[in-house]
């Protein structure tokens, strides 16, 4: 199998999270919030959803569905190669009532849309139904680590060029039970936002107007010092802006991104999490961010430790690491020039 | 028998989350699926769900759906024949 060396374009990337949806707001005016569990801003879903097709979809599905029709809509592309999301935990919502369902009235009586939309991978097959996408069609469950994975397939896929477009996505949903567990489990730490989030991108190989292009995506688990330096090093040859880290002012956190303070000394440091709050698909948030950033060719106030604009007219490392071990690397590339 | 019919309504609509429907929009003699309320399989699955859970009405024969489900009133007619709560 030919491994092909090539960048692909992001043609449209949209969110709903606890930013106002499917804009850019957050990076001139952020909403802000002192509570420590918020839910989503929605859009009005009649703008994409009929009535009759909404009945039997939750929250999560909405979202997805939403940042997808829009994320194709800008990007002019109505059938993607390929779909493939990510989710923690997928419709948690109707999981909940499913088994309240269960340990209240036993298996006989259990509703059959609740237990449809309790499966992981009904996002990806939803947007594959709505918009007559049949081809390639994937999910990826892994935690804090679910977008990076379907990040990466996505990737491979078109570095075999086996796809020329792609709708990449992850969403995951928050219900109050949920969040307590999640808090309790550590996935959520002390001064943490537990939130939210939906993100589709569109990739493909050519367009016009992209906001960024992807050139690179690396995922390791438990590397060793030497892997780290080597992998930072190639991947940040052609020179780069700033490195998107999901460090979000908890300590235990922040202490896995320490090694970019020497690794990529003087490379400014960005955080995402203290704006859109942490939940499994917040890697997808910070991929989403970078692009905006880079289509703006400036990395906002707000996502900066030094709180001043960045100029960004060459390239972003977007960092994810998961519980310390699982590490992920995405280098977005601006195209301001070429 | 209004009665019953009204309290069906309200249970169809709450079950299948036809939250831009009211009961009285819902026609005694239209069918359910295809046309009128336009239903398909999966709603018949929580149908006969409703019917075992509210009404004690366990359909042996899924496929007898068909005919108990044509319209509102063939519906509530069947549900207050074999009731058995």
């Amino acid at each position: 199998m030919i491994m092909e060396n090539k960048s692909v374009k992001i043609l449209s990337a949209k969110q709903i999270s606890i930013q106002n949806p499917l804009a850019e707001e957050w990076m001139d005016n952020p909403l802000s919030y002192t509570e420590d569990y918020v839910r989503a801003v929605d859009p009005d879903f009649r703008q994409f959803i009929s009535a009759g097709d909404a009945r039997r979809m939750g929250k999560l599905l909405k979202r997805a569905l939403a940042t997808s029709l829009s994320a194709l809509h800008e990007g002019g592309i109505e059938d993607p190669d390929a779909i493939i999301t990510g989710t923690g935990f997928g419709s948690i919502e109707n999981t909940e009532l499913f088994l309240d369902a269960l340990v209240r009235e036993g298996e006989q009586l259990l509703k059959p849309t609740q237990f449809m939309q309790s499966t992981h991978n009904t996002a990806s097959s939803l947007i594959g139904i709505h918009t007559k996408c049949h081809g390639y069609n994937s999910t990826y469950s892994q935690k804090g680590f679910s977008f990076d994975s379907a990040l990466y397939d996505a990737w491979m896929q078109f570095r075999l060029g086996r796809i020329r477009s792609a709708l990449v996505g992850s969403h995951d949903e928050m219900s109050p039970v949920f969040s307590g567990f999640v808090r309790k489990a550590g996935h959520v730490k002390e001064g943490e936002i537990c939130s939210e989030a939906a993100v589709s991108v569109l990739m493909t190989e050519c367009g016009d107007n992209a906001y960024c292009t992807l050139d690179g995506v690396k995922l390791l688990d438990t590397p060793s010092e030497v892997t780290l330096k080597q992998v930072l090093a190639d991947m940040t040859a052609g020179g780069i802006n700033a490195v998107m880290t999901g460090m979000s002012g908890n300590a235990e956190n922040d202490s896995w991104y320490g090694f970019l303070n020497t690794m990529l000394s003087g490379v400014p440091q960005l955080r995402y999490k203290p704006l859109f709050g942490v939940n499994f698909s917040s890697s997808a948030i910070g991929f989403y961010a970078a692009a905006c950033c880079l289509r703006k060719g400036c990395v906002p106030a707000v996502l900066s430790a030094s709180g001043k604009d960045i100029d960004c007219r060459k390239g972003i490392l977007v960092v994810n690491v998961v519980e310390g071990r699982h590490y992920s690397f995405s280098l977005l590339k601006s195209v301001c020039g070429k | 028998m209004e009665e019953m019919i009204l309290k069906l309504k309200q249970e169809i609509i709450e079950v299948l989350n036809l939250e831009d429907i009211k009961p009285e929009e819902i026609d005694n003699d239209a069918p359910l699926f295809g046309e009128g309320l336009g239903l398909d399989s999966i709603d018949a699955l929580e149908l006969i769900v409703l019917m075992e859970k509210n009404y004690g009405i366990k359909l042996q024969d899924p496929a007898k759906g068909k005919e108990i489900f044509r319209s509102i009133n063939v519906m509530a007619d069947y549900i207050q024949k074999n009731r058995t709560r």
